[in-house]
């Protein structure tokens, strides 16, 4: 078998198995209680940490775009919107901080 | 108001991920390309994407082949790029309660970041989103994922790089909009700065690797609510 197939079985049966054991994991934790309430603040935390690996890549240029981006999704709320202003911002900065 | 149908709401989750569906495009496409390097055919970036269907595992596994670091290496960079996925599932626990094994597989296996979060968003704003918003979000997302990658590989020639035309922070400015509906006041300022913090200190000593930083600041962030919740 070819090296890319290898790699794709492996990594796709794994995947999977990463994605089904989550949803245990998710069922077993107990329902309520200090656990419970940690696991609700999870998903802030980890989107939260997401855009901090990405911004921890970046420089100025990135940084500024993201400062835009957050203003106009305080100001508008809209995903389209946050989306466009962060691109157009991040292209601005990048030909001006170079 | 009345609930959704099944149907309705997988409806309404595909109109709501489209602006992020244009961004998969872009770097399927890119994915597509990056393929083409590795010499990889239609038929295997079809396979891949529809078997693992998580974008930057494939780019990290595909680039340590072309690095020939071998499959092995491409593997374990790959999968542990994918760990974060178990936090993503057990995190929204609620949709697949009681729910038949195929469902449970399908709802798993669509899970991404994308369609997990904005999920979560709509939540946040008081919509009705569960299951089937994450099924037909996710169904969007992959079919999107397909199409482009494996477009990229036939049409390797033509495609700009994602950087180029700013696309590279389509992703961030996404989240950054569904952390804005995430948000529930004061009681989440601590732990997402400890996740924020992490993540920093992770990345400017080089103490965590890359893949491993990300789990370390959603953690230790979700550690920290667990504590100091008094509610």
């Amino acid at each position: 078998m070819t090296e890319p197939w290898i790699v794709i079985l492996y990594l796709a049966a794994a995947t999977f198995a990463i994605r089904l054991t989550g949803v245990y994991v998710g069922q077993s934790l107990p329902q309520q209680g200090r656990i419970a309430r940690a696991l609700n603040a999870l998903p802030g935390c980890l989107i939260a940490a997401l855009v901090a690996q990405s911004l921890s890549t970046g420089g100025p240029a990135e940084w500024t775009a993201a400062t835009v981006a957050a203003a106009t999704a305080i100001a508008t709320r809209s995903l389209p919107l946050t989306m466009a202003a962060g691109i157009a911002a991040v292209l601005v900065a990048r030909a001006a901080l170079g | 108001m009345t609930p959704l149908t099944p149907r309705a709401e997988a409806i309404s989750a595909a109109r709501d991920i489209l602006p992020l569906a244009f961004g998969v495009a872009v770097y399927g496409a890119a994915f597509g390309l990056l393929a083409a390097q590795a010499a990889m055919t239609e038929l295997e970036v079809g396979v891949m994407g529809a078997l693992v269907f998580a974008g930057s595992s494939q780019i990290v596994a595909v680039e340590r082949m072309i690095a020939g670091a071998g499959a092995a290496a491409a593997i374990v960079a790959g999968v542990a790029l994918n760990l974060r996925l178990l936090l993503i599932t057990a995190s929204v626990r609620d949709i697949y309660r009681d729910r038949p094994w195929w469902q449970i597989a399908l709802g798993a296996h669509l899970a991404t970041d994308e369609n997990w979060a904005l999920m979560l968003a709509k939540r946040g704003e008081g919509a009705q989103a569960g299951y089937w918003y994450l099924v037909g979000g996710g169904l969007l997302i992959g079919v999107t994922w397909l199409v482009a990658t494996t477009a990229g590989v036939a049409f390797a020639r033509m495609i700009p790089e994602p950087r180029a035309i700013g696309m590279d922070f389509a992703f961030t400015a996404a989240f950054i909009a569904i952390l804005r509906s995430l948000f529930r006041g004061r009681a989440d300022v601590v732990p997402w700065a400890v996740a924020i913090g992490v993540v920093a200190l992770g990345q400017g000593t080089g103490l965590i690797p890359p893949a491993w930083t990300l789990i370390a600041g959603g953690l230790a962030g979700t550690v920290v609510a667990g504590l100091t919740a008094d509610d």
